[in-house]
C-alpha cells in the first residue's frame, strides 16, 4: 500500500538545480546537442540566405575592359556592388551592339588578331555553365569547338541550361552572338572566327556567404577530396601530414614530460628543489616561446628538431610548476602516517608521493597535452613550413577556406578524442579514485565500451575474480 | 547529581580496582614524559602550547588524554610520535630517548589516512613491506590483522568504498600490523556518529584486552575517556599544563551499562570540573532571542 503511493509521486527532474547530476539520458541528449547545436548554426547560417550572406557567387566568369580584376565563376563580391558590376557589363554591351549587327563577315576587323582573343574569352565564359549542368567535363573546359557548339544550341532553343538557368537578358545576348558567330562559320574552326567583338555575357549569381565561411558540405566534399588525394612528388599526402604534425606535438609533450615530471615531483616534495628551481621557472615561462623559434634554428639547424624543441621549450616550464603544485597537494597526513608506519625518506617519495598524485599528475599531462597543441602552428613554421600547418598556410593564402576547414577540424577532433580516450584509460589505470565510481560521460562510455568488453569476456572465462568479488560497501 | 556526586568521590576505589592499579604500577614504563615544552613560534609572538608536561605510562595500560580545545593533546601526541619536535623535555620509549618518527609507535588520526591507492591489505602490509618483509608470511599475517577488525570481507577494497568507521579499524590494524610498543590515537572516532563510535570504542576494548598493547588515547568526549581508560591525563589549556591524573575507579571489564554506574558518573564529573569550571556562570550570562514569528507566541 505505502509503496504504491511512492511510487505514484511524480518524478519531477528539474533541469536546473545547483550541481545536481542529470539523467543519464539527458547528460546524453545535452552532450549530443553540444555538437548538433553549432553544426546547425553553421547550417543555418550557410543554407538559409536571409540570415546573412553578403555575397554574391558568381555562376558566370566575367570580366570587363579596363579593368584589372578578373572573376571567375565561383568567385563571390558584395551585394551592393554586384548591380553596378552588372550595369557596366550592359553599358559596355549597348556600345558593341550595333557594330555587331551589321559587319560584314567576309571583311577581316582592322586589329582582328587582338578581338578574336578577345572573343575566344567571352566564348569560354559560358563553361562553367555548361560544366554545372553537366554538359561538359572540366577537362573540356578549354575544348572550345564543343562550347562553340554549346552557344548555338542555346542560341537557337534546342537546349537550353537548368542548373543554374540563363536569365532572359543572356539568352538574347546568346543569339545575337550566335547570329553573328554563325555568319562566319557554323562550327568551330580557330581560323575563322569572329574578328568583331562579341557581346559578354552579364554576371549572373547566387547570394552566398563570404568565402571564409564555406558551406558544411562544401567542406565535407572538400575535405574528402584532400585527404583521398594520393600524395605528389614534393607534397606529401594528407595523412602523411597529419602523422608529421602528430610526430612534432607528441615528441615535443614526451620529451618535456620525460625531463619535466621528475623536476616537478621533486620540486613538490623537497623544498631544497623548489626553492632552487621554481623562481626561475616561474621566470622562464613568461618569455613566449616562439621568440626563440631562431635561436631553435641556430641550435638545433634543420627538419623536425627545431620544431620538437619549440613544443618542448613552450610546455615544459608550464609543467614543471603544474607536477610540483600537484605533488604539494598530496594530503601531509598521508607522509605522516607513512613515516609513524616506517617510511624511510626515500621510501616517502616511492611509495607515497608517486603513487599518491599518479591520477593527478595523469590529469595534469592530459591538460599540459592540449597545451602542447597550441604550439603546434608556430612550430610548423619555425625553419621550413611542413605538416598540416604548410597546408594550410598555402590554401589560406590562395583563400580555399573550404580546404582549410577539414585540417582545423580534425587537428581538433585528434586533440579531443586523445584527451576523451585517455580520460576513459584513467577509470581503468586508477580503480581507487572515487571518479572511477562515478558515471561516465557518453563519449567515454563509448570509448571504455572495447575494452570493458575484453576484461567481461575474460571473467566470463575465469570463474572466481576477488576483486570483484567485494565491490560492496556499508557496515559489516 | 550533586548529592551522588557528594556521596561517592572519584578518589574511592574498590578493592578490585585498587590491586589493578597497584599491579599496573609493578610492571615496566613503556612511555616516559619529562618536563615536556612546546612553544611555536607566530608572527604575534610564540604560543605556549604545552608547558612542563610530565607523565608515565605503564605496560599494558589504556591511558587517555583529555583538555579543553586547543591545550595542546594534539601537539603533545605528535611529539611523542615524532612528527613534531619539543622544545625542551624528554620523550623515553622503554627508557631510550626518541627522535623522529618510527614504527615503534603506532599511531591512528582523526582524519582518514588510509592510502587510497592501496587495498585495505595493501594498507596493512604497509609497515612490514617498508621494513623490507616480503612474500606470503606477511599476507597471512596482514589478514589475521584485517580479522582482528572484522574487515576480512573487504581485504580487497579500496578505502573509498569503506565507511568511516571501517576506515579507522583498517587504520588501527595499520599499524599494529607494525606490533608498536605503543599506539598513539589522535581523537581516532571523532568524526564518527555516536552509535558507530560506541561500537568502535567496544571494539577497541576487545583488542585492547586480547593483545598487548599499550594505548595514548586522546579524546574531547567525558564518556569515552572514563569508559575507555585506565588512567586520565587531563589537560589545563593556555597554556597546557598537567592538571591531574585520574585513576578510573570503574571496575573491568568495562560495559556500556556502567555508563550510569555512579563510579562512572563521578569520575566525568570530576573530569567536567577540571575541564569546565565555569560552565553555569557562562551559560546564565548569554542573552537568548527569542525566535517567534509575529503573534505565534505561545508563553
Ligand atoms: N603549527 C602551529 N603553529 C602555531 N601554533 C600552533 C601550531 N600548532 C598548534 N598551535 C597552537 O598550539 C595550541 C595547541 O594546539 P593543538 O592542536 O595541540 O590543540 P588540541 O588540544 O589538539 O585542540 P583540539 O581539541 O581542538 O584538537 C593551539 O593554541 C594552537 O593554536
Ligand atoms: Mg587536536
Amino acid at each position: 500500500m505505502k509503496s504504491d503511493l511512492i511510487r505514484e509521486k511524480p518524478q519531477r527532474e528539474p533541469w536546473f538545480a545547483a550541481r545536481r547530476d542529470l539523467s543519464p539520458r539527458r547528460a546524453s541528449l545535452l552532450t549530443l546537442l553540444s555538437f548538433a547545436l553549432p553544426l546547425l548554426v553553421w547550417s543555418a547560417v550557410s543554407y538559409l540566405p536571409f540570415l546573412w550572406h553578403p555575397d554574391m557567387e558568381l555562376q558566370i566568369s566575367a570580366d570587363r575592359e579596363n579593368v584589372t580584376t578578373v572573376y571567375v565563376a565561383g568567385d563571390r563580391m558584395s551585394q551592393d556592388f554586384f548591380p553596378e558590376f552588372q550595369e557596366s557589363v550592359r553599358q559596355q554591351n549597348k556600345a558593341l551592339e550595333a557594330a555587331l549587327a551589321s559587319f560584314d563577315p567576309a571583311a577581316e576587323a582592322p586589329n582582328g588578331a587582338s578581338v578574336r582573343r578577345a572573343n575566344k574569352k567571352i566564348l569560354r565564359h559560358l563553361a562553367p555553365l555548361l560544366i554545372s549542368n553537366g554538359w561538359i567535363t572540366e577537362k573540356q573546359a578549354k575544348d572550345d569547338a564543343i562550347i562553340y557548339d554549346a552557344w548555338g544550341r542555346i542560341a537557337t532553343g534546342a537546349k537550353l541550361p537548368t542548373r543554374p538557368r540563363l536569365s532572359d537578358e543572356n539568352l538574347a545576348i546568346a543569339a545575337i552572338n550566335w547570329s553573328a558567330m554563325s555568319k562566319v562559320s557554323p562550327t568551330y574552326a580557330s581560323d575563322r572566327f569572329i574578328s568583331v567583338p562579341l557581346l559578354s555575357l552579364v554576371p549572373q549569381g547566387r547570394s552566398a556567404n563570404p568565402d571564409y565561411l564555406p558551406a558544411p558540405h562544401e567542406v565535407v566534399i572538400t575535405g574528402i577530396k584532400d585527404f583521398t588525394a594520393p600524395p605528389e612528388a614534393e607534397r606529401p599526402s594528407m595523412w602523411q601530414r597529419v602523422g608529421h604534425s602528430i610526430r612534432i606535438v607528441f615528441g615535443g609533450f614526451l620529451l618535456a614530460a620525460l625531463v619535466g615530471v621528475p623536476i616537478g615531483v621533486l620540486c613538490g616534495t623537497y623544498p631544497v628543489f623548489s626553492k632552487l628551481i621554481e623562481p626561475f621557472t616561474d621566470f622562464f615561462r613568461y618569455m613566449p616561446a616562439p621568440t626563440f623559434s631562431t635561436l631553435l634554428v641556430a641550435i638545433f639547424l634543420a627538419n623536425d628538431a627545431p620544431k620538437v624543441a619549440l613544443v618542448f621549450v613552450g610546455t615544459i616550464f608550464q609543467l614543471i610548476l603544474v607536477v610540483s603544485n600537484t605533488t604539494r597537494r598530496l594530503e601531509m597526513p598521508l607522509l605522516e602516517a607513512a613515516q609513524t608506519l616506517g617510511a624511510k625518506q626515500r621510501q616517502l617519495l616511492t611509495h607515497v608521493v608517486i603513487p599518491g598524485i599518479l591520477p593527478n599528475l595523469y590529469n595534469d599531462l592530459r591538460i599540459l597535452l592540449g597545451w602542447a597543441w597550441t604550439w603546434l602552428v608556430i612550430a610548423e613554421l619555425v625553419g621550413v613550413k611542413s605538416g598540416l600547418t604548410e597546408f594550410i598556410e598555402t590554401q589560406g593564402r590562395w583563400r580555399n577556406f573550404d580546404s582549410v576547414y577539414p585540417v582545423i577540424i580534425l587537428i581538433g577532433l585528434i586533440g579531443f578524442f586523445t584527451d576523451q580516450i585517455l580520460s576513459a584509460f584513467s577509470r581503468i589505470f586508477f580503480p581507487w579514485t572515487a571518479e572511477a565510481g562515478g558515471k561516465p560521460n557518453p563519449i567515454v562510455r563509448a570509448i571504455l565500451f572495447i575494452p570493458r568488453w575484453f576484461r567481461d569476456a575474460a571473467a566470463e572465462r575465469i570463474p572466481y575474480r576477488p576483486e570483484t568479488r567485494t565491490r560492496q560497501t556499508g557496515e559489516a | 547529581m550533586q548529592t551522588l556526586v557528594d556521596h561517592l568521590s572519584y578518589r574511592e576505589q574498590s578493592d578490585a580496582v585498587r590491586s589493578r592499579f597497584e599491579a599496573m604500577k609493578q610492571r615496566p614504563v613503556v612511555l616516559s614524559v619529562r618536563n615536556l615544552y612546546k612553544t611555536f613560534p607566530t608572527p604575534g609572538g610564540s604560543v605556549t602550547a604545552l608547558k612542563d608536561v610530565s607523565f608515565d605510562v605503564y605496560r599494558r595500560e589504556f591511558m587517555c588524554v583529555i583538555g579543553p580545545s586547543g591545550c595542546g593533546k594534539s601537539t603533545l601526541i605528535r611529539i611523542l610520535a615524532g612528527l613534531e619536535d619539543s622544545s625542551a623535555g624528554q620523550v623515553l620509549l622503554d627508557g631510550n630517548p626518541v627522535s623522529g618518527p618510527g614504527p615503534d609507535r603506532g599511531m591512528v588520526f582523526q582524519s582518514y589516512t588510509l592510502f587510497p591507492w592501496l587495498t585495505v591489505k595493501q594498507n596493512v602490509m604497509f609497515g612490514p613491506r617498508m621494513a623490507g618483509q616480503k612474500g606470503a608470511a606477511v599476507e597471512g599475517e596482514a589478514r589475521q590483522w584485517i580479522d582482528l577488525v572484522g574487515l576480512s570481507r573487504f581485504e580487497n577494497s579500496y578505502p573509498h568504498q569503506l565507511s568511516g568507521g571501517m576506515k579507522q579499524r583498517v587504520a588501527i590494524a595499520r599499524a599494529l600490523a607494525n606490533r608498536p610498543r605503543i599506539l598513539l590515537m589522535d581523537e581516532p572516532f571523532g568524526a564518527l556518529d555516536a552509535q558507530t563510535r560506541c561500537q568502535m570504542q567496544s571494539y577497541l576494548l576487545q583488542i585492547w584486552k586480547n593483545l598487548d598493547i599499550t594505548i595514548l588515547f586522546i579524546t574531547h568526549d567525558l564518556d569515552e575517556a572514563a569508559y575507555l581508560s585506565d588512567r586520565i591525563l587531563v589537560l589545563k589549556a593556555n597554556p597546557g599544563e598537567v592538571n591531574e591524573i585520574i585513576e578510573v575507579p570503574v571496575p573491568r571489564p568495562r560495559t556500556p551499562a556502567q555508563f550510569v554506574s555512579p563510579e562512572f558518573i563521578a569520575t566525568k564529573y570530576r573530569i567536567d570540573h577540571l575541564i569546565h569550571p565555569e560552565t553555569a556562570a557562562e551559560t546564565d550570562s548569554i542573552p537568548f532571542p527569542r525566535m517567534t514569528v509575529a503573534g505565534d507566541d505561545v508563553e
